[in-house]
């Protein structure tokens, strides 16, 4: 999850006549958590469904309605311009569609308050832009352009000077050169136009969704800003502005609306939802019995407006509380103003009858056997690598099934043997004292239909007289104790074990696996200095009834 | 240091006194004690730092064939020099001695005992005692510690072919320590020594980490919930899109998610349920839904997957039931995170089945394996709502730290499956509850297989 880093001075401004202790105090009841505090300065980590919370500006309005000294929805106060408009060409239709932006104007805005806002755009263009390539926000001074704007394509030869940059560079060298251009453009690779807005004179604003134009930098000098967002769809488009425009206003810009029109296009709503939910849903999920006035606070709590109509509650939403998406999300706000820490934990009788599954019940039994016969058990990864089941092991892979992508070389592939693993613990124990006997149960993976699990039993024991008679009298000791079964074995040849001291484990007819004397060889390759011998198999359903 | 000494003890004590270093064969005989008495004494006074046991090799010889056949009729060279007094002609001197006249002669000419001039021979000057005839008067019929001849001359003989046999024993050398020097024998008691030191033995024993997953299974089990079982490999359908989350959402990216390189499933649901559920995820989330990525195998990232495909196909109406086994995510494998490890999940189905009953079940578990200081604060989880999380106090890091995350399935996850009633779901690593419980810092401890920490985790606490 996100982490924003705030200071309790600016939220204590901003949320007015709360102490920093309340404040701390309050804060995961927002669904916040403190990663870590430093005098003023608080880390927090929030939601990615809340995104209005990674500024200070957010984070108050929703502690002022927690704290009851502010309550109700948050309304947008939008200023009908006609100042500020942008035509929309067809030709972006097939690029990215759709644009919409406001105007935020005589605000104060400081170092602090531009980082806040970089960072609410990252998380934004993360979260619900799916890294850019459903919304994206370009944020710009608004005095360095000139209305009205166009929304066009052009081709990859088009120059302007981007962000962060001194000189002209042409489309194609952002997207090589730039950090940004090469991180999205991917997003642009199939179309030779790309979209851009312009301003009247025909000068570059921004290049969405990679990067805005140089000369529209936001610094401690702007007073009015120019939000746009495009997308390649219309209410993404709107939700994150709604973000971005409710996080200015209370940030003390004043909002003025900007036209959009052509292809497709309209001008931005950011209207209010309305949703009915009913008091008897809250309570029976709450396990509460709160009133209707009690519940319409709660709701004002969690800054929704909320009124009663007969039986039911009609709530107010404002647009950038999308992640609402229906009345057990209104619940949530009501838990959330009534307060968490004011529910009473309950426990009622249980109504049905506990059961182990059986398989662990068989699988618990066979571990007791092999402690019995004196085996320590071992736990392995079933993530792990060539190097591990096959090269140290002296086997041949058969099919291998690898992970796309995966962080660590030591984890790569599904193991289809526990052995190799043993082996590998064993070779990691050499200063240990003799003799080391260890066992492991755990899932081994096949490729068929499309993957088969099945759980193996894999035994090893390793010190100066280990031998083959030891060993398969441990097979024969756990299977006929632990299932009354019995075994026989049958030489064969196999490159983990001792040629001649090996042998396919049967019962029934049908073979389970293999037992011997590990290859010399092998047993060098993992360093050990002691004989081992060792035993795998396959726990199928004539050893474990229940499978 | 204890003065309480058993009779064995006592008895090799006395004999080292008289005798300062011996051998255990040489204990054996002078104490009259067994092999294994001797052994054992030799043990605990050791462990007593009341002996010193110094081994060394020597070397034991006897005669060999040829040897022994010398002994009886001397050396070749000495029945030549023997021959010579009454013979001279090289014939019979050839005759008289066999296939031994060849070496013998060779011997005498080199020393100079004799001279040759055509087929005659004459004796000249040799010593009384020839090179080797002590030692062999010496081995005679016994077996004899190198040491005790005079190596010079046995190392002629140890050349011969056959004349001696060297053996190449480890012996080992008994005397006592300085602090055993003055123990008076009269003064100990007949008892044995309790307060000494034994050798450590190693409890074969389950895993520490199985111990605590049995454990949370049993309290399930108690609270009346059932355990079912599923795959760790899954589907994308029943791992992501059965539970709410959209195809494009960060969370399913292969940083996080470990996809099967190549493999997708053919059938992953029933017509019906995927439907239903594309629906839910087109209206809500506004995207084309594509089956094909949710064909797409992962590794579970949490057994979540397993129970909602319960649900899905018993569609109860009351139900309490858990799930427990590993998941995966592509991490990085820190002291906080692995790459794989174990979850328990369990669900709650029932008409009036709600928050402050997940909330007391939580409270009645952590209860149930020793943690009574916990809070519930509010948290986000794509297919709960309400979302809760638990935050425990751990003494020893002196801190809140999050445990179980839990909360009511949306109905946009429930509905689309023909699930009616509400569902508490809650869930956690093992592996958190397990550090806490054996005081580890470092979670990569659970699988390294360190015998040194897994003979000696303690395995109640």
């Amino acid at each position: 999850m996100p982490v924003v880093e705030l200071s309790y001075s600016s939220l204590q401004k901003l949320i007015g006549k709360a102490s920093k202790k309340q404040i701390a105090d309050s804060l995961p009841f927002l669904g916040l958590d403190i990663e870590s505090e430093d005098k003023d300065l608080v880390r927090i980590e929030y939601s990615p469904n809340r995104p209005d919370y990674s500024t200070d500006f957010g984070i108050a309005l929703g502690m002022q309605g927690l704290l009851g000294l502010k309550t109700g929805a948050i309304k947008l106060k939008i200023k009908k311009s006609k100042q500020y408009s942008i035509t929309v060409k067809p030709d972006v239709s097939k690029v990215r569609p759709f644009v919409t932006g406001i105007v935020a104007k005589n605000g104060k805005i400081d170092d602090k308050t531009i980082k806040q806002l970089m960072a609410m755009q990252e998380d934004l263009h993360f979260g619900i832009g799916r890294k850019r390539k459903k919304s994206s926000i370009g944020i710009h001074d608004l005095d360095k352009i000139q209305f009205p704007l166009v929304y066009t394509t052009s081709d990859r030869k088009h120059k302007f000077t981007p962000l962060n940059s001194e000189k002209e560079l042409s489309v194609d060298e952002i997207l090589k050169t730039t950090e940004v251009g090469k991180d999205y453009g991917d997003l642009l690779a199939n179309f030779s136009k790309v979209p851009l807005i312009l301003d009247t004179n025909n000068k570059t604003v921004s290049f969405p969704p990679i990067i805005n134009a140089a000369v529209t930098t936001v610094t401690t000098k702007t007073k009015n800003l120019f939000v746009e967002v495009t997308g390649i769809n219309k209410a993404d488009a709107e939700d994150m502005l709604s973000v971005v425009a409710t996080i200015l206003q209370s940030a003390g810009f004043s909002l003025e609306s900007v036209q959009i029109s052509g292809a497709k296009n309209t001008s931005p709503k950011l209207a209010e939802r309305k949703m009915t939910v009913s008091p008897l849903l809250i309570n029976q999920t709450l396990g509460l019995d709160l009133n209707t006035s009690k519940i319409v606070s709660s709701l004002k709590k969690s800054r929704l407006d909320a009124t009663v109509k007969g039986k039911n509650i009609v709530c107010v939403i404002p647009a950038y509380r999308f992640d609402i998406f229906g009345p057990m999300d209104l619940v949530e706000e009501v838990a959330l103003g009534y307060g968490i820490q004011n529910l009473e934990p309950t426990i009622t009788p249980s109504q049905t009858l506990g059961q182990t599954n059986p398989i662990s019940l068989e699988l618990k039994s066979l571990s007791q056997t092999m402690i019995g016969l004196g085996y320590l058990e071992a736990l392995n990864s079933s993530l792990t690598s060539k190097r591990v089941l096959y090269e140290m092991a002296n086997r041949e892979p058969k099919t291998i099934i690898s992970v796309r992508d995966s962080k660590s070389q030591e984890h790569t592939i599904l193991r289809d043997s526990i052995l190799p693993g043993l082996l590998e613990n064993l070779s990691k124990n050499i200063h240990e004292s003799y003799p080391q006997k260890l066992f492991e149960t755990g899932t081994v993976f096949s490729s068929e239909n499309p993957i088969s699990e099945t759980i193996n039993l894999s035994v090893v024991s390793a010190h100066q007289d280990a031998n083959f008679t030891e060993i398969k009298s441990v097979l024969q000791s756990m299977l006929k104790t632990g299932f009354g079964l019995e075994i026989t074995t049958k030489t064969t040849e196999h490159p983990t074990f001792e040629k001649g001291h090996c042998a396919s484990v049967i019962i029934d007819n049908k073979t389970v696996g293999v037992i011997g004397e590990i290859n010399s060889k092998i047993i060098e390759n993992y360093k050990i200095r002691v004989p081992v011998v060792g035993f795998e198999i396959s726990l199928s359903k004539s050893i474990l009834k229940s499978l | 240091m204890s003065q309480v000494f058993h009779d064995i003890e006592k008895k090799i004590i006395a004999s080292l006194k008289d005798n300062p270093k011996q051998t255990p064969e040489n204990l054996e005989e002078s104490t009259k004690l067994s092999p294994d008495q001797i052994r054992r004494g030799i043990e605990w006074l050791k462990l007593k730092e009341l002996a010193n046991v110094d081994e060394s090799q020597t070397s034991l010889v006897s005669l060999g064939k040829n040897g022994k056949e010398s002994l009886e009729k001397g050396l070749p060279e000495r029945r030549l020099l023997e021959l010579l007094k009454t013979k001279s002609k090289l014939s019979d001197l050839q005759k008289e001695l066999g296939p031994v006249f060849g070496p013998a002669m060779g011997l005498a000419r080199k020393n100079n005992w004799v001279e040759a001039s055509a087929d005659q021979i004459t004796l000249k000057n040799p010593p009384d005692v020839l090179p080797g005839e002590k030692s062999l008067k010496q081995i005679g019929e016994q077996k004899l510690s190198a040491d005790k001849l005079d190596s010079d001359d046995l190392s002629g003989l140890l050349r011969r072919p056959d004349f001696v046999v060297e053996e190449i024993v480890k012996t080992k050398q008994i005397s006592l320590t300085d602090s055993a020097k003055s123990i008076n024998l009269d003064a100990s008691s007949g008892g044995i020594d309790v307060e000494a030191k034994v050798p450590e033995v190693f409890v074969a024993r389950t895993h520490p980490l199985k111990d605590t997953i049995d454990e949370i299974r049993e309290i399930f089990v108690t609270l009346g919930f059932s355990e079912i079982y599923g795959n760790m490999t899954q589907s994308s359908f029943w791992n992501f899109d059965a539970l709410f989350t959209p195809q494009d959402h960060p969370a399913r990216e292969l940083q996080d998610t470990f996809y099967l390189d190549g493999i997708s499933a053919k059938k992953i649901a029933t017509p019906e349920q995927i439907k239903k559920v594309s629906e839910s995820h087109k209206k809500n989330w506004r995207y084309q839904w594509d089956i094909n990525e949710a064909r797409k195998m992962v590794l579970r990232t949490h057994t979540t997957c397993v129970t909602i495909k319960h649900l899905a196909e018993t569609k109860p109406d009351e139900a309490r039931v858990f799930s427990l086994g590993r998941v995966f995510r592509n991490e990085k494998v820190s002291y906080k995170h692995l790459v794989e490890f174990n979850q328990i999940e369990g669900v709650v189905v029932g008409k009036d089945a709600n928050l402050r009953n997940l909330m007391g079940i939580q409270r009645e578990f952590y209860k149930r394996i020793g943690i009574t200081k916990i809070k519930f604060w509010p948290t986000f989880f794509p297919y709960t709502e309400p979302s809760l999380q638990t935050m425990v106090y751990n003494e020893r890091l002196g801190k809140w730290v999050e445990l179980f995350g839990m909360g009511i399935f949306r109905p946009e996850v429930t509905k689309p499956l023909g699930i009616t009633k509400p569902v508490l779901a809650w869930g956690g690593g093992i592996e958190r509850i397990a550090m806490l419980k054996y005081g580890l810092d470092d979670v990569r401890e659970f699988y390294n297989n360190n015998l040194n920490w897994l003979r000696s985790a303690t395995k109640c606490q």
